[in-house]
């Protein structure tokens, strides 16, 4: 329907407007860049981060973990006497962005070596960046393994990764959650790599095991309803509902799981709700999941502790770190520890250095880069969501925890 | 029988909870011919006015409404400063919107941070049918959403008040000819077109994940709801656009799976567009 002009009210001018909006989008779609002041010719580490687009409520601990460890390493007198600057950009989320921004950070700030991106699909889209460009990546996220399939995204020799894969976070729990509440798994996940792929190796073991999976179904994005899917759930009467759903498809689906009543008649295992996801729940609609992560903030190690005391000196004590955070924070000091036990800011040097190097600061405790496919060896907890717990400090109650899980080596050319 | 009861139960709800989030682009869209790009930002002011007042201990209904009337007099004033400069130009509007989207969503990341937030229902459970559980909550948005529709339904067509509306949208320079204040009509439809979608934001709140993107799951099905429906259709075309867009999926879901549905109804969403481009319920 089209509305005619009748009245001659006075006017901003459209120029006038445009141009404001022009600017302001302009402002908007800008990449964010903080260039923190430093001495002479540091050591410029470039950090993708989704500070905006869907992956927001993860981008604030993902940049912040990084940065945090850079404050510690200059404090302590930078790395061969040179501090590390680094430079954040935010790729909104967009794998488009994520190439865009990657390769501006290479050519025109000419950084030593990149860190971040958060999903496996932002990781596969710098895959092919940094091998072209033969410059390291540390990736922080936990995310679906190593299989030859997804080269260069994965089994690239010039990407580490600081998260867990599935036979860490998954497989050290299958045998006690099987025996504790049952052998069939319905999964339920969001329809890309990371899901299908870890429910390829949980669905691996859990046949070992002599269990099921009675459904397996996979949610696009942004899904605001779910009410076919519990009606399947219903139907199928799995033991556990195994969730790989993000973001806020995972808030949508549980808040209508527990709404339909149904959230007190089935275990529900993620490997997706971490500190933020579990706090945009809340305590009814969370309460008695079970959740495995290399990293909680609840985790008693000593180390945790003096992390948190730290974080939250800086960011306030409000402020939420995660399994991503303590990746990009352990990502940044193996970096640094990598670069001066090389001697020289290289990236045949850097990738020596990181193989086996080992950092007992990490907030979960020891953890090792394994050299032969540079995936971090790591803590793993399996924990319970408490009933009306009131913030991230009595969140998670321990059910099992495993001190170092060596993975199975990854499915690619090895060694990498 | 289960089956049926809970496709039947799940249905209707979802058909009015999709009508409640879109009523207010239906409004704004279907009354005054703004394409209000910023609907989606409207919604999840909505919902974060409500979080952030039920924060400060404000019981859940007052809070629902305060926010309702604050993203009322956000529309007020936005078509008060900006758009109704702009009513003789579409295009213009749709930019405008998209830009008022953009800028409400940073301002709520700079003011409410961008972690997720929670609501927590106000009527937790179901209600047990003995052979289906329906969510409580749900049923009272499904309740509060066919009310209030019919209600405006009837005010549009029973009222003084309606009769101008429809008067103003059929013509115009007529209508501003025989008295009627335009300009006063159109901030007015405007600005209940944002209370609406206040109003729906914060009372879908409990239901959905408050983040600053939550509107954007709601925007393209609202636009496809007013649209098959019909421009201007507020009662018939909302609610059938809601069940071709909302209803239809779950139906679907019985036959296939829950990905096939989505992408089958967006496909009949197409094909009643082709053949009936002008909605279901407009007249040519």
């Amino acid at each position: 329907m089209s509305v005619r002009k009748t009245d001659s009210l006075t006017r901003l001018s459209r120029r006038a407007v445009l141009s404001g909006m022009v600017v302001t989008a302009a402002a908007i779609g800008a990449p964010r860049i903080i260039r923190p002041a430093s001495a002479a010719d540091p050591i410029k580490i470039g950090v993708l981060s989704p500070v905006t687009g869907a992956w927001t409520v993860y981008g604030q601990a993902h940049s912040r973990g990084f940065e945090l460890a850079v404050e510690e390493i200059n404090a302590a007198g930078g790395v061969l006497g040179r501090p590390i600057q680094m430079i954040l950009a935010d790729y909104q989320t967009d794998q488009r962005l994520v190439v865009e921004q990657a390769n501006r950070l290479l050519r025109q700030e000419k950084v030593d070596l990149l860190a971040g991106t958060f999903s496996s699909a932002d990781r596969n889209a710098a895959g092919p960046v940094v091998k072209a460009a033969d410059k390291i990546l540390l990736y922080p996220t936990w995310y679906e393994g190593q299989i030859k399939d997804y080269y260069p995204g994965v089994c690239n020799p010039n990407i580490f990764m600081f998260g867990p894969e599935p036979t860490q976070q998954v497989w050290p729990f299958m045998e006690k959650m099987v025996k504790d509440h049952g052998k069939k798994f319905y999964m339920i996940g969001s329809d890309y790599a990371w899901p299908r792929v870890t429910n390829l190796f949980t669905k691996e073991k859990l046949q070992e095991l002599g269990g099921e999976t009675v459904a397996e179904v996979y949610i696009p994005f942004n899904t605001p309803q779910y009410e076919s899917v519990l009606r399947e759930i219903r139907e199928k009467k799995p033991d556990i509902i195994f969730h790989s759903l993000t973001g806020s498809d995972t808030v949508n689906f549980r808040q209508q799981l527990h709404a339909a009543g149904m959230s007190k008649d089935f275990t529900l295992w993620t490997v997706d709700d971490e500190e933020v996801v579990t706090s945009g729940l809340g305590p009814e609609v969370s309460a008695g999941t079970y959740v495995s992560f290399d990293y909680f903030m609840t985790i008693s190690h000593p180390n945790n502790k003096a992390f948190l005391e730290r974080y939250k000196a800086k960011y306030g004590p409000d402020a939420l770190m995660n399994t991503v955070g303590v990746g990009m924070y352990n990502a940044a000091h193996m970096g640094a520890m990598a670069i001066a036990k090389a001697g020289k800011v290289e990236t045949a040097a850097i990738r020596e250095g990181l193989k086996e190097l080992t950092f007992d600061k990490a907030p979960q405790g020891t953890v090792k880069m394994r050299g032969l496919d540079n995936q971090i060896v790591v803590p793993s907890y399996l924990m319970r969501v408490r009933e009306g717990w009131t913030s991230v400090n009595d969140m998670f109650e321990e059910v099992m925890s495993v001190p170092s899980v060596e993975p199975k080596d990854a499915r690619c050319d090895l060694p990498l | 029988m289960e089956t049926v009861v809970s496709v039947f139960a799940d249905t209707i709800l979802i058909t009015l909870v999709l009508a409640f989030a879109a009523f207010g682009l239906a409004i704004i869209y279907g009354l005054i011919g703004v394409i209000n790009m910023g609907h989606g930002a409207m919604l999840t002011l909505g919902a974060y006015f409500t979080w952030w007042s039920t924060q400060h201990g404000v019981p859940f209904v007052p809070s629902v409404l305060l926010s309702a009337i604050a993203v009322g007099a956000v529309g007020l004033a936005f078509e008060h400063i900006i758009i109704r400069h702009f009513y003789n130009r579409p295009f213009d509007t749709l930019l405008l919107t998209w830009a008022f989207f953009l800028v409400t969503t940073e301002v709520i990341k700079i003011v409410f941070g961008t972690d997720f937030r929670n609501v927590p229902s106000p009527v937790d459970g179901a209600i047990d049918l003995e052979i289906y559980r329906v969510p409580a909550y749900k049923t009272i948005v499904g309740a509060v959403s066919i009310s209030i529709i019919a209600g405006t339904a009837l005010v549009f067509f029973k009222t003084a008040l309606g009769i101008k509306i429809r008067a103003m949208i059929q013509n115009r320079e007529v209508a501003s000819l025989l008295g009627l204040n335009i300009a006063v009509m159109y901030k007015l439809v405007f600005a209940f077109g944002a209370f609406m979608a206040g109003l729906a934001g914060g009372l879908i709140a409990p239901m959905y994940s408050i983040d600053p993107y939550m509107g954007n799951t709601f925007l393209v099905r609202s636009f496809f709801v007013v649209i098959i429906g019909g421009v201007g259709q507020l009662l018939a075309g909302t609610l059938f656009g809601s069940f071709a867009i909302g209803g239809l999926e779950t139906v679907l879901a019985l036959f296939s799976d829950q990905v096939i549905a989505q992408i089958a109804v967006f496909f009949i969403a197409v094909l009643i567009l082709r053949f009936r481009p002008q909605g279901v319920f407009t007249g040519r």
